[in-house]
């Protein structure tokens, strides 16, 4: 094919040729984009300082609030339980799930099946409401004698019942995950294990496991972040977490929009902490692979 | 004459409908070096398996030292062993795979002392004075904290056989491995077996790296559809094959 435009290009000498360097590209799309999300963001900054209705000053009258400071903490620590508990539960009901044996195997598909039909909010309704399916919780030998019997509404106060029903929902969330970051290793790794003559649980922690992580902490990271927010639930059944404690306070003085504003400062704040240490967990477990870990922020080349 | 080391009687080995071997006798001196060579599926993979337990024969054998591998024998019926067992009678038994499967997680010196300080209890630094020296042994001395995805095939592949040989395995079983290298790292792989074999290493070998079996190989097993069909030799078995379909691979792959 012939360069008809430009004939002189076929004058060009090699050393021209060689000592020319490469243009940089010059990204119209780039600046465009930037351009119009810079306007977008000023109208929303000017929007969020210049409406009044905001009321920025109520926001911060209430964001260190001993009745908010007390619901963000026990959101934290129903978060924390929930995730210890659920991952625990998630662990063993993966292991059954890959186990040889296949009462364990029905039992695991069966229960993660149901769990994750359930919703959450159903869930911890009927845990709530467990009373009125049976009014008394006994201990003892099934169809033979009852050593101890309690009253099952003393039981499951919103409190217990918000532990017990997010524990189930995580444990079959869970369970997925890590079955899925197991399946994730090749099965010559566990061979190789087993060829030096290493033990399987040993084979499981040392060997499997780790290299399961990078494929568990991303999803998991997720997971976390999103039952922080979904902890926001029991607010239905009066447990007095961070979005209760708000709404509390709002039905005496009508401040609607503030208080929101604060529980969701204070959920956007914790989220950004977690999306930090995920990123250090998951490059923790990034050894040894040639998976490159990016800059966060602007500037991280693609 | 003495007890062989490997003793196989009439293993069987089926995945689903599909027999992948069909009754093989195998028998290994100490101090022997048997290549076993085969057309693909003809079972010499599922063979070098059953040996450690990483399959389960069907029927049939597989004694190592005078030991039953992965079953016990009670009231005419034989027993699996239980994973501790099993798993103990795989220590003194190295394996080398086609893909190497070093630990890529951990460095090379991780990979080396992890089994000799969790299954022969040794303390880690002697683990690691045994670790190096088998390094030096295959010519890697010196990348011991190296992680194994920053080394070329056939130096995983050395790594690997080091690791096997840090567990002082009385027997050590070779699946395939130069089939993943490119064609110019085979040579340096190829050159710790022989150097192995010289030093009295009893060996098992898959591979289809004719001139190693011809060079190195005390007796050469030719397997097809699952029996062996050709054994001797490698004067005998390469050079003037009778079965006919030893002839038509040897011609094939020569």
């Amino acid at each position: 094919m012939t360069v008809v435009r430009k004939p002189s290009a076929a004058a060009l000498t090699d050393d021209e040729l060689l000592a020319a360097r490469v243009a940089r590209p010059r990204r119209i799309g780039q600046w465009l984009a930037a351009a119009v999300a810079a306007v977008l963001l000023a109208m929303l900054v000017h929007t969020v300082l210049t409406n009044p209705r905001f009321q920025w000053d109520v926001v911060g009258d209430y964001f260190t609030s001993t009745a908010i400071l007390r619901g963000l903490v026990l959101t934290l620590w129903l978060t924390a339980a929930v995730m210890a508990g659920g991952y625990l539960l998630g662990t063993g009901l993966a292991a059954m799930r890959l186990s040889r044996n296949v009462v364990l195997r029905s039992v695991s598909f069966g229960y993660v099946w149901l769990v994750r039909s359930i919703p959450p909010l159903v869930l911890l309704l009927f845990w709530y409401e467990l009373a009125s399916l049976y009014p008394r919780l006994s201990l003892g030998v099934p169809f033979g004698p009852e050593f101890v019997t309690v009253r099952t509404a003393h039981l499951f106060t919103g409190i217990v019942a918000a532990l017990v029903a997010l524990t189930l929902d995580v444990a079959a969330f869970s369970a997925e995950i890590i079955r899925g970051g197991l399946l994730a290793v090749p099965a010559g790794q566990t061979e190789a294990a087993q060829a030096l003559g290493l033990g399987r649980w040993r084979i499981f922690r040392r060997v499997v496991l780790p290299q399961a992580m990078p494929a568990i902490v991303p999803a998991s990271g997720n997971m976390l972040i999103s039952m922080l927010k979904a902890t926001s639930i029991v607010s239905v059944i009066a447990v007095q977490d961070l979005l209760y404690s708000a709404q509390l306070i709002y039905n005496q003085n009508f401040q609607v929009i503030p208080l929101l504003l604060v529980a969701t400062l204070w959920y956007v704040l914790l989220t950004t902490v977690l999306s930090i240490g995920q990123y250090y967990v998951e490059r923790h477990y990034g050894r040894g692979t040639r998976r490159s870990f990016g800059r966060i922020w602007l500037g991280g080349r693609r | 004459m003495t007890a062989p080391l490997v003793h196989v009687r009439g293993l069987v080995k089926s995945f689903g409908s599909h027999r992948v071997l069909e009754g093989v006798d195998l028998d290994v001196a100490a101090g022997e070096v048997v290549v076993v060579l085969g057309p693909s599926g003809s079972g010499k993979s599922t063979l070098l398996r059953c040996l450690n337990h990483l399959e389960r024969p069907d029927a049939g054998f597989v004694q190592v030292g005078g030991e039953l591998i992965g079953y016990r024998y009670a009231g005419g019926r034989l027993h699996e062993l239980r994973p501790a067992a099993i798993t103990r009678q795989r220590a003194r038994i190295g394996m080398v795979f086609q893909q190497f499967n070093l630990f890529p997680h951990r460095t090379v010196l991780a990979n080396l002392i992890e089994a000799p300080v969790a299954v022969r209890g040794l303390r880690r630094d002697e683990a690691a004075g045994v670790a190096r020296e088998l390094l030096d042994r295959v010519g890697l001395a010196g990348r011991e904290d190296a992680y194994p995805g920053r080394l070329s095939g056939g130096q995983q592949q050395r790594v690997a056989i080091a690791r096997a040989l840090a567990m002082n395995p009385r027997l050590m079983l070779f699946d395939e491995p130069t089939s993943a290298l490119d064609p110019e790292l085979v040579g340096e792989v190829l050159s710790v077996m022989r150097d192995l074999a010289s030093s009295g290493m009893t060996m098992i070998v898959v591979t289809h790296e004719i001139g190693f079996a011809r060079e190195v190989a005390d007796t050469v097993v030719f397997l097809d559809q699952g029996r062996v069909v050709e054994s001797g030799p490698p004067a005998d078995v390469l050079s003037r094959p009778r079965h006919e379909r030893a002839r038509a691979f040897l011609a094939a792959v020569l």
